[in-house]
C-alpha cells in the first residue's frame, strides 16, 4: 500500500540509454501494467523501482519518499524476476519462507502464510522438492510464491505467467487479482500477453525504446492510442495501417479509401497514416480496401483474411466458416468511417480532433 | 533443522574457532616464567643415542638444581636452516650438538662461543684430530662428542680374514661375486664423496690447495682414486651400479655382499651376519692407507646464550668420562673422549675399538664453507664416471670448472645510488601515470562498493603482505648484494649480469641459465599437460552419474596426493634402480634389457616427469571434479539434441565453460611445477651431470651448497619471478580471460 | 540414458587397471612399512613374506621422557593446525574471492595478478625473512603463527578457484535475496556460499594439505617436542647418515590415513549441480 512515483528517471548501461527520461506516477493500490517489446526496457525499470539499479538522473519514490540510495530492502518490494532465481540449494518450502526467516517471523504465521501461498499457486505437493526437480511453470509459480509470502506495499512482476499453461494461466490471473483485491497492494506487472495486460490492468503503460508512450485505462489506450506505436501494439492481431491522404470525407491511397468521419475534414490535403483494427474492418467483395488474399486464419464462428494490397498486407475480419474464401481470390475489406483512427505521416502522433 | 538452521550453526562455529584461535595465540606464548634457569639443547640424535643423550641430561639437571636443561630433537633437514634463522634472533639453543661442517662459518658469524678454556680443562682428552676439527681462526668453537668415520665391514663367513691392502681386497672380492646371483664382493655408496674421500686420501690425494685453501680436485691423485673405483665398478663387476644406503644394508644382511665400507650407524641395520669391522685397507698402489673423512660431532655453545655458564658446564658434562662412557655404551657413540675407553665396557667393544682406531687415522673434514661446495661437482663427477658417462680426468676437469665458477671472485662493489635513483624515477612515473590516467566518467558509480570491498579483501590482503610480500621485497633485495664471508656487499646488478650472460659456462652447456631454463620449460609444460589431461580425463570418468563405486575410484586415485612425496619419491627412485628396480624387472619380464635410466636425458627427464605426473595428477583430478560441477546438466541434453558427439560436447562445452575454474589450477600448477625441486633433487638428483636440474634447484645451491652465495641464490630466485609473471601475463592473454569489469 | 554393458565394463576395466597402477608404488611403502628389517625389496613383488606390524606399533606406542605419547600428541597438533589453516584460509580466501568476483573497486585485476605472483618466488629464500617477521609477530613457537602462515599460503590458491566459481553463480539470485531483505552477510552465508560447495570442497582439501604434509616451516618455527607436527616426527627418521625406512613408510602411511578420510568426507561435495535449476535459461 504505497505509491510509486519516477521522475524524469535516466538509466544508461554504458553508453546505451536504456530508459530515457521516464515519468511515471502509479496510486496506491494500483494494478500497472507495463507492456513493450522485447529489449525495451521494462525489467530495467522494475529492477530501478527495486533497488537493484541505480538510475543516473531522476528520482524514484515510493511512498512519497525519495529512495534513489535507498537499498532493496529498505524498499519493501517484492520483485517475481524474469529468470526465477529460486535458491537451487532449498526446497520449494525453504525457497518460499527464506524472506520471512530472515525477518524472523514467528514459526506459526510462517507456516500459515507459506501454506496458503503454496496452496493457491497447487504447490503443495512439491513442497519438499528442489528447483531443479521442478517443470518451468512449477518454477514460475515457485518465483511468484516467493515474492507473495512477504506481502510487500509494491510487488514487481517481470512476466510471471508466461510459462504456464493457458489454463493454468486464466487460473493464476484470478489468483492475482484476488490477491491484489484483498491485500491491496500496488502491483506493477510486465506482461507480453495482451489479455493479461487488459484484464489485469487498472491502468496500462505502454513502453518503446525507454520511453513511456502512453499510459491509461487499458480500454482508453485500446480506444484511443496516443501513437502509431501504441495502437500497433496494443490489439491482436495488430492494427492495419495506411498510408495515404485525406480527402474528401474520405482518406485514400494507393489502391484504396476509408470513408472518414466528418470531424477530420479540416485536415484535407494532409499526409496520414490511417489505421484500421482488424475487427472493425469487414471483409466483403467490394469495399474501399482492394487486394488479393495472401492468407486465411480461420477460428470457428469467425475468421481473419489477409490481403495484400499495394500499401501492404491488410488484415480483415470475416464472419463465420469462411469456406468461400480461397487464397489468391481478389476480395475487398470495408470499415464504418467511426473506426478509423488517423495519425500523422511524419511524427507518428495520433491526429486529435475535437468531437 | 532448516537449511537457514544449518547456517546459523556454521556461523556459531565459525565465531568458537575465532575465539579458540585468539585464546590459542595469546595463551601459547605466556609461560610461566620458569624458577629454574632452562637450558636448551637441539640435537637431531635418534634412537639409542638420543636416549643416551636425553639421560645425560637427567643426570646433568639432578647433578645441578639450579639448571633445567632440555633438549629438542630436530630432523636433521631442517636443522641448520633453523640454527642460522634462530640464533641471531636469540631464540635458538644454548648448546647444539652438530658436526663440524659449518664451525667456521658460524664462528665467522658470531654464533659460537669459544670454548678453548672448556677444553683445557680435560687435557690430553681429545684427539688432536678432533680439536682441529673445531677450530677456526686460531680458537676452539666446541667439545668433541663421537667421531664419525666409516670402516670396513667384512662378513666374517664369507672373509674369515680382513684384507689388509687393496689388492688382497679386489682379489677376494672378484673371488667372491657372481653378478648373475646378484653376489658380490664389495659394496659401498660409491656415488657418494663422503665414501669416496677415502680412496682420494688413500691415492694421496687432497681436496684443498694450500694457502689459499682453495677446493681442487682434478689432480692425478683424484683420478687415480676415481679409475680404481670405477674398474672395480665397471671392469670388474664386484660392486652393484647405483649403490644407495639401503641396496648395500640388503646385500650384506642377505650375504650377497661380503665387505662393505659404512659407518657406526650400519651396525645397527645389520641382521644375522657374523661381521667384524676392521680400518680400510692400504692402497697397494701407494701404500698408503686409505683414510676416510672423519666428522667430529661436538657441543657447541650458541654467543647468544643467557646461561653461558650453565650451557658450558653442560657441554663439558656431556664429554666428561662417565658420560662418554655411557654414550659409547647405550648410545653407541665412537666417542671422542681418550678416558672413556679405559672403562672395559668401553674399551673391548670391537665395533666402537675398531671405528676409534680408523678414527686416528681419519682426516677431519674441512669446516668451512668451501668444504659444503665439493659435495655436489664430485658427485656429479662419481656417477658420471661410475656410470661409464665419462673418464675419471674428464669427469673431475668438469668438477674443478664446477667449483671454479662457485667460487668466482667477488664482483666489485657498486654503489647504491644509480639503481636506488632508478627506482625513486620508476615510482615517481608510475605515480603520475596513476595521477594523470584518464578517469573514466562512470567511475564512481562503477566502483560503489569499494569500502565493502576493502572490508572483504583485509583478511588476505593483510596476512599476504606482511607474511609473503616482506621476506618477498626482502628477498629481491638480496638479489642485489654479493654474501661472502658473512658480510653483505653491495654489487648493483652484477649477479644477474653474471646469470645472464651465462659468465662460466656456454649457454649450451647443462650449467648456464639458459640451458636450465630451457629444462625447466619443457619440465613445466611436460608436467602441466599431464596432470591436466589425465585428471581432467579421470574427473570426467568419475562423475558419470551412471558409474558404480566412483567413490571407491576417487578415494584410490587421490592416493598420490595423500603420502608424503618424500617417500613415495624415493620408492619411484628405486623402482628405476637398473639392476634392482621393479621396472627393470617387468622389462625383463617382457625380455627387454634393463635401461640405465639416469645415465641419459631423456630417460633421467621422462623418469622424474613420471614420478611428478604420478603426484601430480590426483589434485588436478580433484580440481576439475569440483570445476565441473558449475556447467549445467542441460548444456549437455540440449547438445546432445543438436546432435554434437561425445567429442564435440567436450570440445565446445566442457572445455569453454571449464576454462574459468580450470584456468587458475592451471596457472598455479605450472608457477608450482616450475619450481617444484624436490622430486628432481630425490628422483635423478640431477642426473646426468646436472642436465636435468631446473632454475629452482640452481637457485637452492646457490644459497645452501656454494658458499652461501644468498645474493645470487636471489637473483636466481628473482630471474624466475619475473620470469613466471612474463609468462602468466602471457598465458593469461593467450587465454584471454575476461576482464573482472565484464564480470 | 542407458549405456551399453560392455562400455560400463570397459569403463571399469580401465579404472581397475589405473588403480592399480597408480597404487603399486604404494605397494612398496606398505612393504617397507611392513618389513621388520631395513633395506628394500628386490624384483616386480615389495610385500615381505614375514610382514610385521613393529614399525606401526613402534610408532604409535613411542614415549617421551615425560610419559608423553608423541605419536598421538603430534597427530593431534597436525588435525588442530590443518583444521585451523583450513578454516581461517577459508574465510580468509572466501571473504576476499567473493570480493573479487561480486564487488567493482579499482585494483581488482592487480589484485588477482599479486596474488599469483606470491607464488612465483621460490619459497627457499623466504624462510630466514619470514622467521624474523614471526619473532616480531611475536608468533614464534606457535601454531597459532603456524597456522597463520599456512593459510595465508594457501590463500592465493583458494581465491583464484573460489573466484572463477562466484563468477559462475547467477547474480540474480543474490538479487531476489536483497529482495528477500537479506543483509550481504546473509546473501553470502545463506545464499553464495552454500552454492559454493564444490569449489569449497576443493579448496578446503587443499588448505588440509598445505598444513598437513608441511615440515619445514613447522620444525623452523617451532621450538618445542610437543607442538611438533607429524611430518617433522616424520622426517626425524630421516638422518644424515642412514634414515629409519621401515619406520618412515609406517609414518607415512600412518599421515596419510587422515587425509583420506578427510577426501571422503568431502567427496560428495564435489559431485551434483548445484546451481541447476535456480534460473531460467
Ligand atoms: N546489465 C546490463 N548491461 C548492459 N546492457 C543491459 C544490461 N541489462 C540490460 N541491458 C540492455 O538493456 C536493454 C533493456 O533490457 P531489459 O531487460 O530491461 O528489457 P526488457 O524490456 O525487460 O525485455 P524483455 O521483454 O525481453 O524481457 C536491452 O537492450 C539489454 O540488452
Ligand atoms: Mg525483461
Amino acid at each position: 500500500m504505497a505509491d510509486v512515483t519516477l521522475r524524469g528517471v535516466h538509466k544508461a548501461f554504458g553508453d546505451n540509454p536504456i530508459v530515457r527520461g521516464v515519468d511515471l506516477e502509479i496510486g496506491s493500490g494500483e494494478f500497472m501494467v507495463l507492456v513493450g517489446p522485447s529489449g525495451c526496457g521494462k525489467t530495467t525499470l522494475l529492477r530501478l523501482l527495486a533497488g537493484l539499479e541505480q538510475c543516473d538522473q531522476g528520482e524514484v519514490l515510493i511512498d512519497g519518499k525519495v529512495m534513489n540510495d535507498a537499498a532493496p530492502r529498505e524498499r519493501n518490494v517484492g520483485m517475481v524476476f524474469q529468470s526465477y532465481a529460486l535458491y537451487p540449494h532449498m526446497t520449494v518450502r525453504e525457497n518460499l519462507a527464506f524472506a520471512l526467516e530472515l525477518r524472523k517471523t514467528p514459526k506459526a504465521e510462517l507456516d500459515a502464510r507459506v501454506n496458503e501461498a503454496a496452496q493457491m499457486l497447487e504447490l503443495e505437493k512439491l513442497l519438499e522438492r528442489r528447483p531443479k526437480q521442478l517443470s518451468g511453470g512449477q518454477r514460475q509459480r515457485v518465483a511468484i510464491g516467493r515474492a507473495i509470502v512477504r506481502r510487500p506495499s509494491v510487488f514487481l512482476f517481470d512476466e510471471p505467467l508466461s510459462n504456464l499453461d493457458a489454463a493454468l494461466r486464466v487460473q493464476m490471473r484470478g489468483e492475482l487479482m484476488r490477491l491484489h483485491a484483498r491485500l491491496q497492494s500496488t502491483m506493477i506487472y510486465v506482461t507480453h500477453d495482451q489479455v493479461e495486460a487488459m484484464t489485469l490492468a487498472t491502468r496500462l503503460a505502454v513502453f518503446n525504446l525507454g520511453k513511456l508512450q502512453q499510459v491509461g485505462k487499458p480500454l482508453d489506450l485500446y480506444a484511443r492510442p496516443a501513437n502509431k506505436f501504441v495502437a500497433g501494439f496494443l490489439g491482436s492481431p495488430g492494427m492495419n495501417f495506411l498510408r495515404g491522404r485525406v480527402g474528401k470525407g474520405a482518406v485514400a491511397g494507393d489502391g484504396f479509401s476509408l470513408a472518414l468521419s466528418p470531424r477530420y475534414t479540416a485536415l484535407e490535403g494532409r499526409e496520414v497514416i490511417a489505421g484500421v483494427r482488424p475487427q472493425a474492418l469487414t471483409l466483403s467483395a467490394q469495399g474501399g480496401v482492394r487486394g488479393e488474399i495472401e492468407a486465411i486464419e480461420r477460428l470457428g464462428t469467425e475468421g481473419y483474411a489477409y490481403l495484400r494490397t499495394k500499401v501492404g498486407t491488410v488484415v480483415a475480419r470475416f464472419e463465420g466458416g469462411g469456406a468461400e474464401l480461397k487464397v489468391g481470390d481478389a476480395w475487398g475489406a470495408a470499415c464504418e468511417a467511426a473506426s478509423v483512427l488517423l495519425f500523422d505521416a511524419a511524427s507518428e502522433e495520433a491526429i486529435a480532433v475535437q468531437p | 533443522m532448516t537449511r537457514v538452521g544449518g547456517v546459523a550453526a556454521v556461523k556459531r562455529a565459525i565465531a568458537i574457532v575465532t575465539l579458540a584461535c585468539a585464546l590459542f595465540a595469546s595463551g601459547v606464548r605466556a609461560e610461566a616464567p620458569p624458577e629454574k634457569t632452562r637450558i636448551l639443547v637441539w640435537h637431531a640424535y635418534r634412537a639409542a643415542e638420543e636416549t643416551a643423550l636425553l639421560m645425560l641430561i637427567d643426570q646433568f639437571n639432578a647433578a645441578h638444581p639450579e639448571y633445567r636443561a632440555e633438549a629438542l630433537a630436530l630432523p636433521y633437514d631442517v636443522y641448520p636452516s633453523k640454527l642460522s634463522a634462530a640464533i641471531p634472533t636469540g631464540h635458538g639453543p644454548d648448546v647444539f650438538i652438530f658436526a663440524q661442517e659449518r664451525v667456521s662459518a658460524w664462528a665467522r658469524d658470531g654464533l659460537l662461543s669459544p670454548m678453548d678454556a672448556d677444553a683445557a680443562m680435560m687435557p690430553g682428552e681429545f684427539p688432536e684430530a678432533a680439536l682441529d676439527a673445531l677450530r677456526s681462526k686460531g680458537a676452539l668453537w666446541g667439545l668433541p662428542l663421537s667421531l664419525k668415520s666409516v670402516a670396513l665391514y667384512v662378513n666374517k663367513s664369507l672373509v674369515p680374514v680382513a684384507p689388509v691392502n687393496t689388492d688382497e681386497m679386489v682379489a677376494l672380492a672378484q673371488k667372491l661375486t657372481d653378478p648373475a646371483q646378484g653376489r658380490f664382493g664389495l659394496a659401498w655408496e660409491a656415488g657418494d664423496f663422503y665414501h669416496h674421500a677415502s680412496w682420494l686420501s688413500g691415492f694421496g690425494g687432497k681436496l684443498f690447495k694450500e694457502p689459499e685453501h682453495r677446493p681442487v680436485v682434478d689432480t692425478p691423485e683424484g683420478v687415480a682414486a676415481l679409475t680404481f673405483v670405477r674398474d672395480l665398478m665397471r671392469k670388474k663387476h664386484v660392486m652393484p651400479e647405483e649403490p644407495s644406503a639401503q641396496l648395500v644394508a640388503t646385500l650384506f644382511n642377505a650375504n650377497r655382499a661380503a665387505m662393505v665400507i659404512n659407518g657406526p650407524w650400519f651396525a645397527g641395520e645389520i641382521h644375522g651376519v657374523d661381521y667384524e669391522v676392521v680400518s680400510l685397507p692400504i692402497v697397494s698402489a701407494t701404500g698408503l692407507p686409505a683414510r676416510p673423512l672423519l666428522t667430529v660431532e661436538a657441543a657447541l655453545v650458541s654467543a647468544t646464550s643467557e646461561v653461558k655458564d650453565g650451557a658450558r658446564a653442560l657441554a663439558r658434562f656431556l664429554v666428561s668420562k662417565d658420560a662418554s662412557i655411557l654414550r659409547a655404551k647405550i648410545g653407541r657413540q665412537v666417542v671422542a673422549t681418550r678416558s672413556a675407553y679405559d672403562d672395559p665396557g668401553v674399551g673391548g667393544d670391537t665395533l666402537l675399538r675398531a671405528f676409534r682406531k680408523q678414527a686416528e687415522s681419519a682426516v677431519p673434514m674441512d669446516n668451512t664453507p668451501a668444504m659444503l661446495t665439493v659435495w655436489e661437482p664430485y658427485k656429479r663427477a662419481l656417477t658420471a664416471v661410475l656410470s661409464g658417462l665419462l673418464e675419471p680426468d674428464e669427469a673431475l676437469a668438469q668438477a674443478q670448472r664446477r667449483l671454479n665458477a662457485i667460487a668466482k671472485p667477488m664482483p666489485p662493489p657498486a654503489s647504491p645510488w644509480p639503481l636506488l635513483l632508478l627506482a625513486a624515477g620508476g615510482i615517481l612515473a608510475l605515480s603520475i601515470w596513476i595521477r594523470r590516467r584518464p578517469v573514466r566518467p562512470d567511475a564512481p558509480a562503477l566502483y560503489h562498493d569499494v569500502r565493502r570491498a576493502i572490508a572483504y579483501c583485509t583478511p588476505a590482503a593483510a596476512s599476504i603482505l606482511v607474511l609473503v610480500f616482506i621476506p618477498f621485497a626482502i628477498g629481491v633485495g638480496l638479489a642485489f648484494f654479493h654474501h661472502g664471508e658473512g658480510r653483505y656487499t653491495f654489487v648493483g646488478l652484477s649477479n644477474f649480469v653474471d646469470i645472464l650472460t651465462s659468465r662460466d659456462y656456454r649457454i649450451t652447456e647443462p650449467m648456464s641459465f639458459w640451458f636450465t631454463l630451457a629444462v625447466t620449460l619443457a619440465w613445466t609444460v611436460a608436467n602441466v599437460v599431464l596432470h591436466v589431461s589425465i585428471g581432467l580425463f579421470l574427473a570426467l570418468l568419475l562423475r558419470d552419474p551412471l558409474l558404480k563405486f566412483k567413490g571407491v575410484y576417487r578415494v584410490l586415485l587421490i592416493v598420490p596426493w595423500a603420502v608424503p612425496n618424500y617417500i613415495t619419491a624415493l620408492v619411484w627412485k628405486g623402482m628405476f634402480h637398473r639392476q634392482f628396480g621393479a621396472i627393470s624387472a617387468l622389462l625383463a619380464t617382457l625380455g627387454l634389457e634393463p635401461v640405465s635410466w639416469f645415465t641419459r636425458f631423456s630417460t633421467s627427464f621422462a623418469a622424474n616427469v613420471v614420478t611428478n605426473t604420478w603426484l601430480g595428477f590426483p589434485f588436478m583430478m580433484v580440481v576439475s571434479l569440483g570445476a565441473l560441477q558449475s556447467i549445467p546438466q542441460d548444456l549437455y541434453e540440449a547438445a546432445e539434441v543438436d546432435g554434437a558427439s561425445k567429442w564435440a560436447q567436450f570440445r565446445h562445452i566442457t572445455l569453454p565453460l571449464l576454462r574459468p575454474a580450470l584456468l587458475p589450477a592451471v596457472i598455479l600448477g605450472s608457477v608450482w611445477t616450475f619450481n617444484m625441486f624436490n622430486i628432481i633433487y630425490l628422483v635423478s638428483g640431477g642426473e646426468p651431470g646436472g642436465a636435468t636440474d631446473i632454475l629452482v634447484s640452481e637457485a637452492y645451491r646457490w644459497a645452501f651448497q656454494r658458499n652461501e652465495q644468498f645474493g645470487f641464490a636471489a637473483a636466481y630466485s628473482t630471474l624466475i619471478f619475473l620470469f613466471l609473471l612474463g609468462w602468466s601475463a602471457l598465458t593469461r592473454r593467450v587465454a584471454r580471460e575476461p576482464s573482472p569489469e565484464a564480470a | 540414458m542407458k549405456r551399453p554393458l560392455l562400455g560400463t565394463a570397459l569403463v571399469h576395466m580401465g579404472l581397475v587397471v589405473l588403480c592399480v597402477i597408480v597404487l603399486y608404488p604404494l605397494l612398496w611403502v606398505v612393504g617397507m612399512a611392513l618389513s621388520s628389517q631395513p633395506g628394500l625389496q628386490q624384483g616386480l613383488w615389495p610385500l615381505p613374506a614375514q610382514p610385521s606390524l613393529v614399525n606401526f606399533t613402534h610408532l604409535l606406542t613411542a614415549q617421551d621422557a615425560a610419559g608423553h605419547f608423541t605419536f598421538w600428541r603430534q597427530l593431534g597438533n597436525s588435525i588442530l593446525v590443518a583444521t585451523l589453516t583450513t578454516l581461517v584460509g577459508l574465510t580468509f580466501s572466501v571473504t576476499a574471492a567473493y570480493a573479487l568476483s561480486r564487488f567493482a573497486f579499482p585494483g581488482r585485476r592487480l589484485g588477482m595478478t599479486a596474488l599469483l605472483a606470491t607464488q612465483m618466488f621460490p619459497a627457499t629464500m623466504m624462510s630466514v625473512p619470514l622467521y624474523a617477521i614471526l619473532d616480531k609477530l611475536h608468533l614464534l613457537n606457535s601454531l597459532s603463527g603456524l597456522v597463520l602462515v599456512y593459510a595465508t599460503t594457501s590463500v592465493p590458491f583458494c581465491v583464484w578457484m573460489l573466484k572463477g566459481y562466484f563468477d559462475t553463480i547467477p547474480k540474480d539470485l543474490e538479487e531476489a535475496a536483497l529482495l528477500d531483505g537479506a543483509s550481504q552477510g546473509q546473501i553470502f552465508l545463506k545464499v553464495v556460499l552454500p552454492l559454493t560447495r564444490p569449489a569449497l570442497a576443493v579448496t578446503a582439501l587443499f588448505s588440509f594439505m598445505t598444513a598437513w604434509n608441511e615440515f619445514v616451516l613447522a620444525a623452523t618455527f617451532i621450538d618445542d617436542q610437543l607442538r611438533f607436527t607429524l611430518p617433522v616426527a616424520l622426517q626425524r627418521l630421516v638422518g644424515e647418515y642412514k634414515t629409519e625406512w621401515g619406520l618412515f613408510a609406517a609414518g607415512a602411511l600412518l599421515v596419510s590415513a587422515p587425509v583420506m578420510a578427510v577426501f571422503f568426507a568431502l567427496q560428495k561435495n564435489l559431485v551434483g549441480g548445484l546451481t541447476a535449476g535456480g534460473v531460467k535459461g
